[in-house]
Formats: C-alpha cells, sequence, structure tokens
C-alpha cells in the first residue's frame, strides 16, 4: 500500500544521490519489524512461560524417572523442531533448485539458521537428560551419531556458503547440502525403532499404533512442540526478513560494481 | 560449449546433469548411511546372541544389553562393588561392576553395559541404562516388564 506510492516515487526521481538517500530511508524502513510480528513475538513471552510452568510444575512426575520426565519435554519439543527446520530448509532449497527464485534461498537459510540451532539445543538437552537417566552424556549409538552428523552438516551448510560468492551457485549447492540433511531425517526418526540405540524409543507412534505416555504428559509434551515451532517460526520469520534486506543490498552492490557510471536503473527487488 | 548464446538445449542439458549428479549424491548417501548402520551400529548383544558365539567375542570389549534380573542385585557399598545377573528372558549372565548404581537402576530394568567377559562373568566398567518408551505417572504402579523386554529388540 504504502510501499506501492514509494515505489513510483523512487521512479521519478532519476538523479543518484536523490536514489541513494531513498534507499537508505527505504532500507531504515523495511528494518522496521511490521506490527504483526511484534505481536507474535510478545506473545511468544506468556506461551514460553505456560510451557515452562506445564513442563516443571503442572505434569505428574514420572514413576521411573520422577522429576528427570521434566527434561524431556524440552528436549523432545525442541528436537522434533528441529526436524522440521531442517524439512523446511531443504523444501525451500528444492524451491530455489527448481525455479531459481532469490527468495526461496533467503527462507532457506532464515531456516537452516535455526535448524542449527535446534538441532545444537537437541544435542545440549539430550545430554543434560541423558546424564541422570541413561548414566552417560554421550554414546555413539545410531540415533546419537545421526544426530552428530545432521549438526556436522549442518555446520558445513554455512561453510560452503561462506566459500561461494555467486548467490546463485551459493544457493543451489547448500540446496543440495540441505537435502541431503533431509535424507537422513527419516533414518534418525526412526533410528530407535530400526536398531538398537541407548537412546529410547518413541512413545507416541504415528500410525496409530498408541501412545505410551499418560495423557498429561503427552498434553504438556504437545503444548510445548507447539510453543516451540511458534518460536522457531518466529525467529524464521525475522531472519528471512533481514535475508532479503540482505539480498537486495548485496544485488545493488553487484550491480553498482558491474556498471558504476550507469547505476540510475530501478531499485533491485527481491 | 557452443559459444555464448545458451539454447534452451543447453539449459535442459544442464538441469538434466545437475539432476542426474544430485540424485546420485542422494543414492550414494543412502547407500553409506545404510551401510553404516549394518556394519558398525549394532550398539550391543543380547546375552543369549552371547550364548551362541562366545568364542567370537573372547578378549573384546563389546556391550551387552538385557534386564537386571529380579533378587539378583548385589550392592556393596564400602568397596562400591555391584553384582547382578542380565537377562533377556533366555540367557542370564553374572555382572560385576564397580561404581555406585545409576538412580534408575533397579531390578527389571534394561540396562547396556560395556566391558568384558571373564570366565564366564561379565566385568564392566561403563553401566548404561536402557528406559522403556512407557511414560506415565506413579499412581498407575505397574511396570509391564514384557514392554522393557520388547524395548531391547
Amino acid at each position: 500500500m504504502n510501499g506501492e506510492a514509494r515505489r513510483t516515487h523512487a521512479e521519478a526521481h532519476r538523479d543518484i544521490s536523490a536514489q541513494e538517500e531513498k534507499l537508505m530511508i527505504d532500507a531504515s524502513e523495511r528494518l522496521r519489524r511490521p506490527a504483526w510480528l511484534r505481536v507474535w513475538g510478545v506473545a511468544l513471552v506468556p506461551l514460553f512461560l505456560a510451557a515452562a510452568y506445564l513442563g516443571l510444575v503442572w505434569s505428574p512426575q514420572d514413576v521411573n524417572q520422577g522429576n528427570l520426565i521434566r527434561i524431556m519435554y524440552a528436549h523432545v519439543s525442541v528436537a522434533w523442531i528441529g526436524f522440521l527446520a531442517v524439512g523446511l530448509t531443504a523444501l525451500f532449497g528444492a524451491l530455489f533448485l527448481w525455479r531459481g527464485k532469490r527468495r526461496d534461498d533467503v527462507w532457506a537459510v532464515a531456516s537452516a539458521e535455526m535448524a542449527l540451532l535446534f538441532s545444537a539445543l537437541t544435542i545440549i538437552g539430550g545430554m543434560t537428560y541423558s546424564r541422570p537417566t541413561l548414566n552417560t552424556f554421550w554414546t555413539w549409538d545410531a540415533k546419537l551419531t545421526l544426530t552428530a552428523l545432521m549438526v556436522a552438516l549442518l555446520v558445513g551448510y554455512f561453510i560452503v556458503r561462506a566459500l561461494i560468492d555467486d548467490p546463485v551457485r551459493r544457493g543451489r549447492v547448500s540446496a543440495v547440502v540441505a537435502i541431503i540433511v533431509a535424507a537422513s531425517l527419516p533414518f534418525n526418526y526412526l533410528a530407535a525403532e530400526w536398531f538398537r540405540t541407548l537412546h529410547p524409543q518413541r512413545a507416541i507412534a504415528l500410525d496409530g499404533s498408541g501412545v505410551t505416555m499418560a495423557p498429561e504428559m503427552l498434553f504438556t509434551l504437545l503444548f510445548n512442540t507447539v510453543v516451540a515451532g511458534l518460536v522457531y517460526a518466529w525467529l524464521m520469520v525475522e531472519r528471512a526478513r533481514l535475508g532479503r534486506i540482505e539480498a537486495q543490498l548485496e544485488a545493488e552492490r553487484a550491480e553498482r560494481e558491474l556498471a558504476p557510471a550507469a547505476s540510475t536503473g530501478g531499485v533491485v527487488r527481491v | 560449449m557452443k559459444g555464448a548464446a545458451v539454447s534452451r538445449w543447453g539449459v535442459a542439458r544442464k538441469r538434466l546433469v545437475y539432476g542426474l549428479f544430485g540424485a546420485g549424491v542422494l543414492v550414494l548417501a543412502g547407500f553409506m548411511i545404510n551401510q553404516a548402520l549394518n556394519t558398525s551400529l549394532v550398539y550391543f548383544i543380547l546375552p543369549n546372541e552371547y550364548a551362541q558365539q562366545p568364542s567370537q567375542y573372547e578378549d573384546r570389549r563389546i556391550r551387552l544389553g538385557g534386564l537386571v534380573a529380579p533378587e539378583s542385585v548385589r550392592f556393596d557399598d564400602l568397596d562400591l562393588q555391584l553384582t547382578f545377573l542380565v537377562t533377556d528372558g533366555i540367557e542370564s549372565y553374572p555382572v560385576q561392576h564397580v561404581g555406585a548404581p545409576p538412580e534408575l537402576f533397579r531390578e527389571n530394568a534394561g540396562v547396556v553395559i560395556e566391558g568384558r567377559f571373564d570366565e564366564g562373568v561379565f566385568v564392566s566398567d561403563n553401566l548404561l541404562i536402557k528406559h522403556s518408551e512407557v511414560y506415565e505417572a506413579p499412581a498407575d504402579g505397574h511396570i509391564d516388564i514384557e514392554a522393557l523386554r520388547e524395548s531391547l529388540q
């Protein structure tokens, strides 16, 4: 609405300095977080507190683990959202490979950063949970090995991106990396069922064969998962917003370097 | 290859090459993961698997998985000697472990122990807990041993 008006305004000015000034105003305007995103962010605070209350206070103790079960809510919810983040990174990457829109690459990066964050948190939470229950911080069973591999590949994703200057090639190569990481997800998800692991099996079978978890615990876990998902989505949307500005600045810089004298063209929009 | 102009055919061919390359990488990755998981990731063996071929595991550090047999646990808290029987319902072996039992260690709990056999006794230096995927409030009380046993498979 407002953006439309400004765009036509910009087209009227062919003067380079005016255009530069316009770009700066445009950038600071764009840097401002939209109202709906602010509301979402503020709403996350009470939701997070509610999730923490359910997990730390409201949920009953476990018959075997006692209060240690409370760590599970943080660990499992974060792990699931980490899986989701990896899956969406691959999806955005595949979209970029398919139709080559810069926007898809921006979303892929935003999701990938959250995938790395949530997988790292999964391992930290898992170690915290596993030391008092399983009596070890770490062991190389199938599930843990695959998760470590996932984190390593996600780090590789960002190394690859840092090494390639051409935005198109960068997006393509990193998309392939993301798809490879996503290919390990089903193995990871079903690792405890397919292989002998120290990691416990799933308590919630998606094929409908049952939930081996008390209803209050299930509710707490699902609530925590939804909140973790909303945190992930908020961070991703915010990161993608910054990513769009980044991509725009990068494109403008490239254009200026190619044709310094003829940079009268319009604003490159992503 | 045909000069600067990129023909439609060139683009299609490039896509095909990329696609084939991508698919090749995926197949290779899947194959490698499958191999790794099949060969090296038999995380533990069961007592009856050991009983079938004890010579195969002679003088080798192994992981043994099973349940703690009921009424078999002895713990000497002066010199931290823990002994119990590990069983899979078919075979059971005595286990010697130095150290305090972990918090979730109890009768019928799933365990994975690391160490080696010494004249029929498994001498463990690492005692890990393998708990089942059943989470319930204490009011219920009972523990499903069949489910625990299945969780070892």
